[in-house]
């Protein structure tokens, strides 16, 4: 029985899945904003973008060129929409919507888990399946999504759906968002694969095989970032009274 | 345990320098080349699946027309520009599947119902531009030849250096495509496509061939300079 792991074999596939598709999307569409990386239309200003007509370094782009990257963004999207779908419709048959939507307490328990990164306090707050700010990052990562594809959306068929593009403040704007939220994922992202490897590399097994190890656990090493990573050593139990007497021995 | 702490490392992170920079810095392998042609048509479908000749495009009342900032470009190596003979030989045609083909001076054309329209360029490169283009509706035009209503596509042909690009007859016939002749209250300079251009707010910039000549309804599509390249074909906005 597998019942016991982790993550369930269809977050697990869903999340790697989505690591690549999401790295590629990335890629793409800083390719694209590459080929023009300024916000204002041509003859205005844009208020809110201090790096106007500077482009993003070339080896964080994909696709080639401007042509190929748009390829890959426009076949991505549709990867990465059905695969949020999926994962969301499980998350939601299968009950795990339950540990990631924000009860109260979480902001406490968030605060908790700052004091005790930052050393203020000395033990691992109650871990759980996921500590307060991993609840927090789970969390806010889809709506971040959705406003990737609203905003996507908008710039995609600024015709088709003028009253979107028009909501979101007009074709340069709805373009602005959409880098901003990208970016905010990235941020999301950054973060999370930091803390994978800083605090809690065990972690990489149960979303690969699904397995873990309550041994493991940060909680149970009393991990911050860099220090216990390593699981305490197990104390050799004190030796016990003499086994008793095998009756076949004798 | 079967799967210690080092195994576990290394291949995790085997796994996850290969999932994220597998294929960087390079357009991709080429085994993705169908997959991507494949996307392209499904994209395709739904854009056209999409697209109404009711959802127009409007400019926010606010940004100003870009004028001479309104990017210029041509295929040839000069402007193409017509002489005085140029202009006075120069033809706009019609034709294809029509019945009634069209042989436009640029009075012809100008003596036609014209319509003016403050709209966006939408550039493939992500940029936009405003201008407000004044000339005649290409759903006019084919009335006036009676194109076959069987004809799903039309050919935009140029000459600035064999440039073309073939539409869907839907996005063709949007009531903001047109055939342009003036540009900010004006006649097109050579920079912006004199003496005709086809200008339209539901296609990408490409797709909207200058220095126009002939418009051909054809049964099938038959690409585009920069469809041809690679680009979208339908390229819609």
């Amino acid at each position: 029985m597998r019942t016991e792991d982790r993550h369930h074999w269809i977050v697990r596939v869903t999340h790697w899945v989505n690591a690549v598709a999401l790295t590629l999307m990335i890629g793409s569409g800083l390719r694209i904003f590459n080929a023009s990386p300024a916000f204002a239309p041509k003859g205005g200003t844009f208020c809110c973008w201090p790096y106007e007509g500077r482009p993003v370094p070339a080896w964080l782009t994909f696709g080639g060129w401007l042509g190929g990257a748009r390829h890959w963004h426009f076949a991505m999207m549709w990867v990465l929409v059905v695969n949020g779908l999926v994962y969301f419709a499980f998350v939601y048959l299968h009950g795990e919507w339950r540990d990631l939507v924000p009860r109260r307490g979480d902001l406490r328990d968030t605060w908790a888990m700052i004091k005790f990164y930052t050393f203020v306090t000395k033990d691992h707050p109650r871990q759980g399946k996921h500590n307060a700010l991993q609840k927090g990052a789970y969390f806010v990562m889809p709506w971040i999504a959705a406003l990737c594809v609203t905003t996507g959306i908008a710039i995609w068929k600024p015709v088709q759906f003028a009253p979107l593009t028009n909501l979101l403040g007009g074709y340069a704007w709805a373009r602005y968002w959409h880098f901003l939220a990208m970016a905010a994922i990235v941020v999301l992202a950054a973060g999370h694969v930091f803390m994978v490897f800083a605090v809690d590399p065990w972690s990489l097994r149960g979303m690969i095989t699904g397995g873990e190890n309550a041994r493991f656990s940060p909680e149970a090493r009393n991990a911050r970032p860099f220090i216990n990573l390593l699981p305490k050593p197990v104390v050799a139990p004190a030796p016990a009274a003499p086994p008793a007497q095998d009756p076949q021995a004798t | 345990m079967s799967f210690d702490r080092r195994d576990f490392i290394r291949y995790g992170g085997v796994t996850l320098s290969a999932a994220l920079f597998g294929a960087c810095d390079s357009s991709g392998p080429d085994s993705a080349e169908k997959l991507l042609k494949y996307a392209e048509k499904k994209n395709e479908g739904v854009e056209r699946l999409i697209f109404r000749h009711t959802s127009m495009d409007h400019t926010k009342s606010n940004v100003r027309a870009a004028g001479d900032q309104f990017p210029s470009y041509f295929v040839s190596d000069v402007v193409p520009t017509l002489d005085a003979a140029g202009m006075a030989a120069w033809r706009l045609e019609v034709g294809g599947m029509v019945q009634k083909p069209l042989s436009l001076t640029l009075d012809d054309l100008m003596k036609l119902d014209r319509q003016t329209q403050r709209v966006n360029h939408y550039c493939v490169e992500g940029w936009t531009a405003v201008a407000e283009f004044t000339g005649v509706p290409l759903s006019a035009l084919a009335k006036l030849a009676q194109a076959d209503p069987k004809a799903g596509f039309v050919d935009f042909q140029s000459f600035d250096n064999g440039y073309h690009e073939s539409w869907d007859v839907e996005s063709a016939m949007h009531p903001q495509t047109m055939i342009v002749f003036a540009k900010d209250g004006a006649l097109l300079p050579p920079a912006y496509g004199a003496p005709a251009r086809v200008h339209s707010p539901v296609k990408l910039g490409y797709k909207n061939t200058k220095y126009l000549t002939k418009i051909v309804f054809m049964p099938r599509q038959n690409g585009g300079y920069w469809s041809d390249e690679g680009y979208e074909w339908y390229g819609g906005v």
